[in-house]
């Protein structure tokens, strides 16, 4: 199929009126998910699931994109409007959003906001489309052994996760790709970890675990708080000016918007590093190059330009390892390729060489919803100092019943709901141990794929290690994934005997 | 102490663990034979084993950082117990478990009620009237999307009144 027709292929998918009408849902309901404070962009993809379950395989990834990439946008209207980030990736939009809204600019920070985060999300879509394809063909030359080093790969980031707890998070890792163990063993069909449950015998459904770590645990949190929605004073009573940036503003930016979408998009094709991670990088980046460092953090629209930009830029960077290899390049993509997965479709390099308009129809969506998410996000932006009232004893009921819809619907199986219940009170344990439920849910979505691949790489092998990993592609992914590993642990050791050495 | 005593209750499950859960059923005579096929428990075991190290070391960790601290002894955490017991994060843990269980026989609409009602009192909202006819609208309109629009099959519930009147709205949509 050549480029065109593949282009074709996916507008012509997105344009059925059906369709579209699904994706402006998804939009509405990402930017509505994404700006309430508390709902990650992870729990919207997660709480978005529960509509895809009656849908084919084509338009589920397409709605599910659509709600990814508005959800990312509609963090930064309650960022610059409250102070307070609607999903984590907007945390460095509040820095000058919020003080550019108290000097009576909101419309133009909003104006920047919504446009950069269209620029960085078309262009990472345009990257996902150029970069998909050659990234596939090359991994259709990979073994068992190759595979198995790129699911490994998926992991080593594990220990990049959270650096202030690297060992907790590598346990949360392991404790993931044991859960993925418990049930049926996929080669040989024998029964393991299920001490005696009929309904472990498939498995632990991933759907109910994300839902219950990213959306129950979150509200159990709120629950325990006195002040739920505290927007700073300055701005309320639902007045919001609306004055947009001009053609000259938008213009200054060029260069800010196209270092960030570069910057982004790449962060986001690094399994495991996400928005979150793009957004803080690219604002720290862009106060390091500025001539004028000092006036970040006082409300000028470069800080709100370089988070809004690369947080967009990276949705379309994790869809890359997704759709080219089958590994998430985040929690997002993971709750993503959990529902292909559900729909029986097999992921992986010849996803894309046997079903193209995957990709296709994911670069329609995200371009549709990246244009139409700034016009909706000004409507929503303009409403939502009201719905922002809401009082959290209405959202945060609300938020579990969608919760419960969607691990129900999966299956239709009130065990999965229990699942989800026991998952999202092991969440809070989690927290409290400062365990990482990131790192648990990449062991759990990459768990069975990485036994899998060892399993078969250790058999065409003859049970040789050397065989498997001293190959040209393995080998230097392993070197790369033990590099990987071993740094974050290594470095706090290398840092303090450093200090030592500048103390003596 | 919490957390050393997580990892502990973790360290001992896994050992147990290790030793008696991790194969369920024999393997296939081919496949223990093949000398080049990994057994079925070689993958489990190896994360077990990877787990139990770590969590020793996490332990010796927690151990080592706390030490001395006056908080830091079995007395110290089980005068937080009751605490837990009286919060609201416990109390919501609570009525999600019962509704996890009321779900089937009571059915999605009466479930949902509840739900959103007993969950708005204990999240602050002292408006009964006005929590109990928001809680029964947004029942009905989530019945609705995803019922109705969606086709998604919500439970109708196994009490007969209960099922009558849900088949009753699904006529209705």
């Amino acid at each position: 199929m050549s480029t065109w027709e593949l282009l074709a292929s996916g507008f012509s998918v997105v344009f059925q009126p059906t369709m579209f009408l699904m994706v402006v849902l998804a939009i509405v309901l990402g930017t509505i998910f994404g700006a309430l404070p508390g709902v990650s962009a992870t729990m919207a993809v997660a709480l978005g699931l529960t509509f895809t379950y009656t849908m084919e395989p084509i338009p589920a990834i397409v709605f599910l994109v659509a709600i990814y990439c508005s959800s990312i946008t509609g963090g930064s209207i309650t960022a610059i409007l409250f102070k307070i980030p609607g999903v984590p990736s907007s945390a460095p939009t509040t820095f000058d959003g919020y003080p550019m809204a108290q000097k009576g600019q909101a419309g133009k920070a909003l104006g920047v906001a919504l446009f950069c985060s269209a620029v960085g999300g078309l262009f990472s879509a345009l990257c996902m489309f150029l970069l998909s394809r050659p990234l596939t063909n090359a991994a259709l030359a990979f073994g068992p052994s190759d595979l198995f080093a790129v699911t490994f790969m998926g992991l080593s980031i594990l220990t990049c996760l959270d650096s202030d707890h690297v060992l907790t998070t590598i346990i949360s890792g392991l404790l993931g790709l044991l859960l993925a163990c418990i049930g049926q063993d996929k080669m040989y069909a024998v029964q393991r970890l299920t001490f005696g449950s009929r309904q472990l015998l498939a498995g632990v459904e991933m759907i109910p675990v994300l839902i219950g770590l990213f959306a129950v645990t979150e509200v159990l949190k709120q629950t325990n708080k006195k002040d739920f929605l505290n927007p700073e004073d300055g701005i309320g009573g639902g007045k919001v000016n609306t004055k947009m940036p001009n053609l000259k503003e938008m213009w200054s930016l060029k260069w800010v918007m196209l270092r960030c979408s570069i910057v982004g998009t790449i962060v986001g094709i690094l399994p495991g590093a996400g928005a979150t991670i793009a957004s803080f990088l690219c604002y720290t980046m862009e106060n390091k190059i500025s001539r004028h460092p000092e006036r970040f953090g006082t409300g000028i629209i470069e800080g709100v330009a370089a988070s809004e930009t690369a947080n967009n830029a990276a949705t379309g960077g994790a869809m890359v390892p997704l759709l080219s290899l089958g590994i998430p390049g985040g929690n997002a993509a993971a709750v993503m390729m959990s529902a292909l997965v559900l729909k029986g479709v097999q992921l992986g390099p010849l996803l894309l060489v046997n079903q193209p308009t995957y990709l296709s129809a994911t670069f329609a969506s995200m371009i549709v919803a990246n244009i139409l998410m700034v016009i909706v996000a000004i409507g929503i932006a303009k409403i939502f100092a009201q719905i922002l009232s809401v009082p959290y004893a209405y959202l945060g009921p609300i938020i579990l019943m969608l919760a419960l819809i969607g691990s129900y619907a999966n299956q239709l199986s009130m065990a999965d709901v229990q699942i989800m219940v026991i998952a999202g009170v092991v969440g809070l344990i989690v927290k409290a141990c400062h365990f990482n439920s990131a790192a648990m849910v990449l062991g759990l979505v990459l768990g069975s794929m990485c036994e899998a691949n060892f399993s078969r790489a250790y058999t065409m092998c003859r049970g040789s290690f050397a065989t498997m990993f001293f190959r040209p592609i393995a080998g230097p992914i392993m070197i790369f994934c033990i590099i990987m590993l071993v740094t974050p642990i290594l470095m706090p050791a290398i840092r303090k005997r450093k200090a030592a050495k500048k103390a003596a | 102490m919490f957390e050393l005593i997580i990892n502990a209750a973790l360290f001992i499950f896994l050992g147990i663990t290790f030793f008696t859960h991790v194969l369920e059923a024999p393997v296939p005579i081919k496949v223990q034979k093949n000398p080049y096929a990994l057994q079925p428990d070689m993958w489990p075991k190896a994360i077990i084993i990877l787990l139990l190290v770590c969590i020793a070391v996490n332990i010796y960790k927690i151990i080592k950082k706390n030490k001395g601290k006056e908080n830091f002894t079995l007395k110290a955490f089980f005068a937080t117990v009751p605490g837990f017991f009286k919060s609201k994060m416990f109390l919501g843990m609570l009525i999600l478990v019962v509704v996890s269980f009321i779900l089937e026989p009571l059915g999605f609409m009466v479930t949902c009620i509840l739900l959103l009602f007993f969950y708005g009192l204990l999240l602050g909202e002292r408006k009964i009237l006005r929590l109990a006819l928001c809680s029964v609208a947004i029942a009905l309109v989530l019945y609705i999307v995803f019922s109705g629009l969606l086709s998604v099959s919500l439970p109708r519930g196994t009490v007969p009144f209960l099922r009558s009147f849900a088949l009753f709205l699904e006529s209705l949509i």
